[in-house]
């Protein structure tokens, strides 16, 4: 379909559908180049609507990346809502991009988002609906390339089926490699192409590896089927973070969040075991002062936006976090702008950062204590104690803040009733700091998430949380949360559950995803969408245990189906961090001991590059430098 | 000027939405301007209190999928700004997003009554894309002009009301290319939107673009 009749399609039927906004494109700063004068041109998906689609930092930056080269072109794609499918697939609208209404099938490279495991449902659905077989290997050099990133993709096995290739780690320079590539080998069968793909560092092209397995299900082998295809795909990196993005697209429309972030940092040197992120994204990376400065600056002139949100995994972490906040006081004061610090330490400092940061508007005060008791919090290596809390509570109420909120996480196996009361007296000492202060007004906001073991941490070994288990322990919450002024939200069993399939699934997940999809799952993400009974009706149809993904706990030895993907850290580090996690021992924040989790040598030359303030990790001399001073200096370790 | 107000000058712009803004709502054409307006780097002035908000307003809710040439949007400022209406107008434009139009831009005095008040009626050109011979069209006004009243049951806020919409609607007629032409009530007063009209026309099977022309003010 030619993109005129496409938009004259839209024309004549978008008011029937709920917020028509979604589907037209023409944003501030969106970019629209001439079609017939691209070389190369990729459509940029993130499978849900558009309204979660815009505020993804990642698609922005690979948006600008592409459009800044002056040959290619991208251009955005969004799951369409229910109402919108079903007109689409009734007028044989097939899915097109914002910019120049152009079927994704038109497009050279189709680059799907999965930031989370709930998407997989919806990237095969906007496959189908681009018109495209679902199967990577049922399609040929006709189709787009469909390549896919994001940090559900660290462990790819679950999407291999449908995937061409997998982006293992950032995406900013590995973007306009490959879509490089793709021109230079335009014409060759599909296979031949991938093999070209699979030679830029980062990429994982599944159909290059063999998986053997043994009778008990578990992972004999993963292996290299090709020549010239490496055992294991080595996550891409940038060295130094690029600068920032400003010209974001402003939404014609509201979206969920309505602001330009600003990544001021990236990794953690916290070490949470539980933690995805924290793991996945290290080495810690962090931002000048007055390259975030410029930032809020350009955002401020070519977007207009009056919020802006400063991101990281851990912000009171950013070593420059007091000079970053007397500047933004310094220069946006009175400005009108808002600008937010989330992922603050639980201590006295964040209230000052933030009463300086937060100038004329407050967002609201958000804390992580995770557990409650000093077991759990050994367990997950996250040590706040309850006077620091309560202190920190004192704080911010004190200010002026009325509402705090806490996020929580239950479901470890190892963890008991007592555990989960803890976190309820916690609470209440908590709001009572707050009504001394505030009275009736002080309210606290708690979040209860469910613990699902991820792969690449500590915990990969672990077992999930048993449902009967779960249910108790939300009922406890539930039933002792009702004080006037708290508020309780916690995850949906079937939700945690699903999700924990996914995460630590291998290939066989894929014809499950497969029929779960054929038989109407989508929109998983959202709690009314996802049909439990569906998905467990796939996994019977293929007579696959579900419980085998997320229930057992695996051997210390035992071969993961995402074993050949490396993160840069060595499985020996998590395993004796897992270790550690049952005896309860703790380790401190990287930046004051390294632990060697592998990091380093993976990315020795990289790191012998950067200056020793570019990374959190010790600085590395380069290797003849080290040489010689072996030769003068005998080691301590040889002298005991 | 008061020494007690904080608005050192208001600003009435007139705009048009085409395009894709046609999809757009009223609540978010409003931030749509915030932002125009921030970057073209205007001294809006901001609501105090926790939540401050920029004191913009539109004078009349356009309802979704209706273009407009005829638009209009209130400013204050916190401090006067030389009005050479062109220059403006270019500075807006400039920083405008794809299908904002922008026309004049003249000053108020601080102390007049909110557009919102005095506006009482509009005139909307109703284009039928799939086609409506000129005769069916022409007997369709004529046969709801005739009535009398046109009484309908509304149910609003779980209240219901039956209202006659005939005195709602102020003129309608087809000009030679065989457009609607329609001028309806707008307003606190009484409001009919073309897609209750076209529906009372009895088309509202058909598929039409409307756009809204001119807004009708009570004199100041």
């Amino acid at each position: 379909m030619r993109p005129q009749s496409i938009e004259r399609q839209l024309e004549r039927h978008l008011l029937q559908v709920e917020k028509p906004g979604r589907y037209v494109g023409g944003e501030y700063n969106s970019v629209v180049k001439d079609w017939g004068r691209a070389d190369v041109k990729v459509a940029l998906a993130f499978p849900d609507i558009y309204d979660l689609g815009m505020s993804n930092l990642g698609i922005m930056n690979l948006y600008h990346q592409l459009n800044q080269q002056p040959d290619m072109l991208a251009e955005r794609v969004f799951s369409p809502w229910l109402d919108m499918e079903a007109l689409m697939r009734q007028e044989g609208i097939p899915l097109y991009s914002l910019e120049t209404k152009h079927p994704v099938s038109e497009f050279d490279l189709l680059g799907i988002s999965l930031p989370y495991e709930q998407l997989y449902t919806n990237a095969l659905n906007l496959l189908d609906l681009a018109g495209m077989p679902v199967l990577s290997r049922e399609r040929d050099a006709r189709y787009p390339l469909v390549i896919a990133g994001g940090h559900a993709c660290f462990n790819p096995e679950p999407m291999a089926d449908f995937i061409d290739a997998f982006v293992i780690g950032e995406g900013e320079e590995i973007i306009v490699e490959i879509a490089s590539a793709i021109a230079k080998c335009r014409g060759l069968p599909r296979h031949e192409q991938l093999r070209h793909i699979a030679r830029i560092q980062g990429m994982y092209v599944p159909r290059f590896y063999d998986v053997e397995y043994h009778a008990d299900g578990t992972v004999r082998s993963i292996s290299p089927n090709e020549p010239g295809i490496p055992e294991r795909v080595l996550k891409r990196i940038v060295i130094t973070l690029p600068k920032p993005f400003t010209k974001f697209i402003v939404p014609n429309i509201d979206t969920v969040h309505n602001r330009a972030p600003i990544e001021i940092m990236r990794g953690c040197t916290r070490g949470c075991r539980f933690c995805h992120a924290g793991m996945v994204t290290r080495p810690v990376r962090e931002r000048p002062v007055d390259e975030i400065m410029a930032a809020i600056d350009e955002i401020v002139r070519y977007t207009g936006f009056e919020e802006i949100s400063l991101l990281s995994l851990s912000s009171s972490d950013y070593v420059w976090v007091e000079q970053l906040a007397e500047e933004v006081n310094r220069v946006y004061k009175d400005a009108g702008l808002s600008l937010s610090l989330p992922s603050l330490r639980i201590e006295s400092a964040s209230a000052d950062l933030l009463e300086k940061i937060g100038g004329t508007r407050r967002s609201g005060f958000t804390f992580a204590p995770e557990a409650a008791t000093e077991k759990m919090r050994d367990m997950i290596n996250k040590y706040v104690p309850d006077e620091q809390v309560l202190q920190t509570a004192r704080d911010v109420y004190s200010r002026g803040w009325r509402t705090i909120k806490f996020y929580f996480m239950i479901g470890h196996p190892d963890e008991t009733l007592e555990d989960v009361q803890a976190i309820v007296d916690l609470c209440n000492l908590t709001l009572r700091e707050g009504t001394k202060i505030l009275g009736k007004k002080a309210t606290l906001n708690v979040g209860v998430s469910t613990f699902i073991p991820k792969p690449h941490t500590p915990f990969q070994w672990a077992p999930q949380d048993k449902r009967a288990n779960v249910e108790e322990k939300q009922r406890l919450l539930k039933a002792q949360m009702r004080r006037g002024g708290m508020h309780l939200r916690w995850n949906n069993i079937e939700d945690s559950e699903f999700e924990g399939w996914l995460s630590r699934g291998d290939r066989r997940l894929g014809r499950v995803i497969r029929r779960a999809w054929e038989s109407g799952c989508k929109f998983d993400a959202w709690g009314d969408q996802h049909q439990h009974r569906k998905w467990l009706a796939a996994f019977e149809a293929f007579d696959i245990d579900p419980s085998f993904y997320n229930f057992r706990e695996r051997g210390l030895e035992e071969v993961f189906p995402w074993d050949h993907i490396d993160v840069g850290i060595h499985k020996k580090f998590l395993r004796e961090d897992y270790l550690m996690s049952i005896k309860r021992e703790t380790r401190v924040d990287c930046r004051d001991k390294c632990f060697a989790c592998g990091i380093l040598p993976k990315f020795a030359k990289e790191r012998s590059t950067t200056e020793d303030m570019a990374w959190e990790c010790p600085p590395v001399t380069p290797i003849s430098e080290r040489q010689r001073a072996r030769q003068v200096a005998i080691p301590v370790s040889a002298i005991g | 000027m008061s020494h007690l107000s904080p608005v050192q000058q208001r600003l009435r712009v007139t705009f048009g939405k085409a395009g894709p803004l046609k999809y757009t709502s009223n609540l978010d054409t409003a931030k749509i301007w915030e932002r125009v307006l921030r970057r073209a780097d205007l001294p809006i002035l901001y609501t105090r209190g926790f939540n401050t908000r920029p004191r913009i307003s539109l004078a009349m809710p356009l309802p979704l999928g209706i273009s407009s040439e005829c638009e209009i949007l209130e400013i204050a400022l916190r401090e006067k700004i030389e009005l050479r209406n062109q220059d403006l107008r270019e500075e807006l434009l400039a920083v405008a997003p794809q299908g904002l139009t922008v026309g004049d831009i003249v000053e108020v005095d601080s102390r007049a009554p909110s557009l919102h008040s005095l506006i009482t009626s509009a005139e909307y050109r109703i284009r039928f894309q799939d086609g409506i011979d000129r005769d069916t069209l022409r007997r369709r006004i004529d046969d709801l002009l005739e009535r009398e009243s046109i009484i309908v049951d509304r149910v609003r806020r779980r209240k219901r009301s039956v209202m006659d919409i005939r005195p709602l609607i102020l003129d309608l007629r087809q000009d030679a290319d065989n457009v609607l032409i329609a001028h309806l009530s707008v307003g606190e007063r009484g409001n009919l939107r073309p897609d209750q009209l076209i529906e009372h026309l009895g088309l509202a099977g058909l598929h039409y673009a409307a756009h809204r022309y001119k807004l009708h003010l009570l004199p100041e």
